[in-house]
């Protein structure tokens, strides 16, 4: 039962800096901003919920408190790393569906433009007793399994390439987004190569902004346009990635604490064929890689059928559209991209997406990834309530 | 499906108070605590469905520290969730997700090694580095600063040696404090030594579910204050009245109703002024209170040991083993009904309160 | 508002730790630099053996009990070829893998030398097949994960 709908959305465009803004201004932009889709003032809003990952990057440990909004709120701060923007939408329809709160105001807030240091920063996130030593980082990282890829499906660059440029021509139609650039997958697989197979086109940028929900009982959603929340969920799988490579049923590269979520999710909101029943797919896939991960576990297609699966989108109008939005390789932002997902989900089911709408929008999902793919969420929206 | 929210209880629970165990990693601190937490509670883990985290990245010194340690609190391919804010912050976060009927059983889990991470480094980055970092302005500072505020609105300041002697005694007498070593800042006056909290390697784990066992959780009640210090009324703590009131109506009683209270506070100003904030004291009269009534923090609060963010978590299992008898040398007897307080950035920002009623 | 110059200052964030090991790990590197062996440990209820050495499992919540040397021989899972400096080690490019010791369950994290890479589209064919690899250790340990890596055999 659908307890919880989203009624506001705000989003500050994401930029590689914001200059002429301090952290606190960019978390007003974008609350003040879904306060006012949402119509409620900030008397309205029962509870707080703020996200902010990695301190390093804002260079500020208590960023989040910065943005301390009206009098005497609950004000609680969630950091999961690449899912914080999600983690923060469920904590905030806990509060709902335990009737301790009426109406949650959410927001997330990434500041590394700030950051002039960022890749060392990322790589903190390694296990310092065993890995700091090493080459890992996001984009290794996501090579490594990038190469698995290739070797057990028979992805190629070229499927890489194709994913990159398809979200890179999306996010032209996305004014939010960072980056806005006509490439082509040709021009994708000639970038320089960072770590083999990743070449600089396909990785995300360092994106700074903040994002903003408004998220109330049903009891409130009145003549509001809601987005409803018809299923959430959130898995964590173990740390190291060498303890998944040969994990029976469930290697490295089948995601499966996304599998795990996008489970419980469907099943909360009643979805049994999601290639059918999904319309938009906005996907927390910082490489295309990622996305081709995705794929299988929200059921979309097989992991063997993943290649072919790529190739359909271009043709096969009654796929689902993934990353209208442009995804994290327009827009990357990271303590909030998770939540950005769920936002322009719910912005498709509210037909409010601008000129990156989609079509017929009834149902839509919205994941986020963390950590080297160990946190996975998956939030399904909806235009009506689940019964 | 019924109306009627689902009740909350506190099964088991592990605490650890230490300094500079080179034997265990971080992670295997975590571990050993969440271990025994799950065996306490006598539950199988695989009926846990949720782990809740109260950690920050900065204290642990790795970011997005989760990814190692919260496998050791027991999130492997579980809905786990880690609250960079302090540990009753995430207990309360929590109770709300058994509470909306998402989870049967959580473990919640907080921990922060003082002998790990320069404390006094990472507190003064938590200030702005516009109008408050330039000074180099810490927590205990921040706290020096209430303190004096408290002290100029008519705080009596006559019982404070007798009040920190109380706390040195109840924190040697607590099985759970910590036992040797360990590190007292600098006090920043009107603060002195005696106020100052004892540094400390702090792990604390419980499970709580929707079945009832031995402490149900009455009320649990949140708030917060003003970002800029300038704009708070410093001598007192309007959040955490605020949080404490909301609890405490939830439970359907007043503080006069508690056995026992534990207040978490940077220093012995804190814990005061908290008992004054919560309704145990009246005004201006905290400090006495602390050095006469036995039902305040008799762990020895602070002195036992500190590290955020694990503090409010800490202080709720201080209060769950005295309701349950288990306190030991420092047991209120007949204890029946408890609160607990859990604040956090910056310099006591935010706040949770969560009382306790022993079944 | 727009003649007045954005202000920004420049900040450095420079926090020391100390990181304990523990125990676990500790005799994990005590053998790397004493007898240049790997060490794992095993998991009493799942039976894995864990890579490195760790003090308990986290799947199972159970602490370890047997210590068990594996390797040197193993098999290379996946990889990367890294094209970006890193800060402290060899000029790239570099060969960066997860590899599964024989006797081990989990793979560890290491790098890969033996490998022409004047090619290197024709590099990753090769070291995508699963290739042997076996253990090299430095003329003299220290006791870190560093005291070793792989060789394509």
């Amino acid at each position: 039962m659908s307890h919880v709908a989203i009624v506001g959305v705000g989003q500050t465009p994401y930029r590689r800096s914001h200059p002429d803004k301090s952290s606190r201004e960019l978390i007003w932009w974008a609350a003040k901003e879904a306060l006012n889709d949402a119509g409620l003032g900030i008397d309205a809003i029962d509870v707080i919920i703020a996200g902010v990952a990695p301190d390093a990057l804002a260079g500020e440990v208590a960023v989040d408190r910065t943005g301390m909004m009206g009098v005497g709120k609950p004000f609680i701060r969630v950091n999961t790393g690449g899912v914080t923007g999600s983690s923060a939408v469920f904590a905030g329809a806990s509060y709902i569906k335990a009737r301790r709160a009426k109406a949650v105001l959410v927001f997330a807030l990434e500041r590394m433009g700030q950051a002039t240091s960022s890749q060392q920063v990322f790589n903190t996130i390694f296990d310092p007793v065993y890995e700091k030593d090493f080459p890992l980082t996001t984009i290794t990282m996501a090579a490594l399994r990038a190469s698995m890829l290739m070797r057990l499906y028979g992805y190629t660059p070229r499927h890489w390439a194709e994913i990159a440029a398809r979200n890179a021509q999306a996010a032209r139609k996305n004014p939010l987004a960072h980056l806005h650039n006509d490439i082509t997958p040709e021009d994708v697989l000639r970038s320089p190569l960072l770590a083999w197979p990743i070449h600089r086109y396909e990785a995300c940028p360092m994106s700074e902004g903040a994002c903003a929900m408004v998220l109330v009982d049903k009891s409130m959603v009145g003549k509001r346009k809601p987005a409803w929340i018809q299923g959430a969920a959130s898995t964590s799988d173990c740390y190291a990635m060498g303890d998944r490579i040969r994990r029976e049923g469930a290697t490295l590269v089948d995601l499966l604490s996304l599998s795990m979520s996008a489970k419980r999710a469907y099943a909360d909101a009643g979805v049994t064929n999601p290639v059918k029943e999904i319309r938009v797919a906005e996907l927390y896939s910082a490489f295309s890689s990622a996305e081709a991960m995705a794929y299988p576990a929200l059921g979309f297609c097989t992991s063997a059928d993943g290649p072919r699966f790529v190739e359909a989108q271009a043709t096969d109008k009654s796929l689902p559209v993934f990353n209208p939005s442009g995804g994290p390789q327009g827009a990357n932002p990271v303590s909030a991209t998770a939540m950005v997902r769920i936002a322009e989900a719910a912005l498709q089911v509210r037909q409010m997406a601008g000129e990156r709408q989609v079509d017929g929008v009834e149902r839509a999902v919205a994941t986020g990834q963390g950590g080297a793919t160990q946190f996975s969420t998956v939030c399904v929206v909806g235009a009506k309530p689940n019964t | 499906m019924t109306d009627k929210r689902p009740d909350v209880y506190i099964e088991g629970i592990a605490i650890d108070i230490g300094w500079a165990d080179a034997t265990r990693s971080l992670t295997e601190l975590i571990f050993s605590t969440t271990r025994r937490a799950i065996d306490d509670g006598g539950k199988s883990l695989d009926t846990v469905d949720s782990v809740v985290l109260a950690a920050h990245d900065m204290v642990d010194g790795r970011s997005l520290s989760s990814m190692v340690t919260g496998p050791a609190a027991g999130a492997y391919l579980r809905d786990e969730t880690r609250y960079s804010d302090d540990g009753a912050a995430a207990f309360a976060a929590a109770v709300t997700r058994i509470e909306a009927g998402e989870s049967t059983r959580s473990i919640v889990a907080a921990w922060a090694r003082a002998s790990e991470h320069d404390v006094e480094a990472v507190a003064r980055a938590t200030f702005d580095s516009f109008f408050a970092g330039p000074f180099g302005i810490d927590e205990l500072q921040a706290a020096a600063m209430r303190a004096q505020a408290w002290i100029r609105l008519g705080g009596d300041v006559a019982a404070r040696a007798d009040a920190a002697q109380r706390r040195a005694n109840a924190a040697r007498a607590n099985p759970r404090a910590l036992k040797a070593g360990g590190r007292s800042p600098v006090a920043s006056y009107p603060l002195k030594e005696a106020d100052m909290p004892r540094f400390a390697d702090v792990a604390v784990s419980l499970t709580i579910s929707a079945e009832p066992s031995a402490v149900r959780v009455a009320g649990v009640g949140q708030s917060s204050e003003p970002y800029w210090l300038g704009d708070r009324k410093l001598g007192r703590l309007a959040g955490l009245e605020q949080a404490a009131q909301r609890a405490l109506q939830e439970a359907g009683f007043g503080p006069a109703q508690l056995d026992v209270v534990e207040i978490d506070g940077l220093t012995l100003f804190d814990e005061a002024i908290g008992l004054e904030a919560v309704g145990m004291a009246a005004s201006g009269t905290g400090l006495k209170f602390l050095a006469n009534d036995p039902r305040s923090n008799p762990s020895g609060g602070a002195a036992a040991g500190y590290c955020a963010p694990a503090m409010g978590l800490a202080r709720i299992v201080e209060a769950v083993m005295q309701l349950q008898g288990r306190a030991g040398a420092i047991q209120v007897p007949r204890a029946r009904r408890a609160l607990a307080t859990g604040s956090c950035v910056v310099a006591a920002q935010t706040h949770t309160v969560v009382v306790l009623e022993a079944t | 508002m727009s003649d007045v110059e954005l202000i920004s200052i420049p900040g450095l964030w420079a926090f020391n730790y100390n990181y304990f090991a523990g125990q676990n790990a500790s005799r994990f590197f005590k053998e790397l630099k004493e007898n240049r062996r790997i060490m794992g440990t095993r998991c009493p209820s799942c039976k894995r053996i864990l890579v490195p050495a760790r003090g308990f499992c986290d799947a199972c919540m159970e602490y370890t009990t047997e210590w068990k040397e594996v390797g040197p021989e193993g098999t290379l899972e996946t990889f990367t070829i890294v094209a970006t400096q890193f800060p402290g080690l060899p000029k790239p490019p570099l060969v960066m893998a997860y590899v599964t010791l024989d006797g081990a369950d989990t793979a560890l994290i290491n790098l890969v030398y033996g490998m022409d890479l004047s090619d290197i589209d024709a590099a990753a064919q090769k070291l995508n097949k699963l290739p042997r690899v076996t253990t090299r250790f430095v003329d003299d340990p220290k006791g870190r994960i560093t005291d070793f890596s792989f060789q394509l055999q």
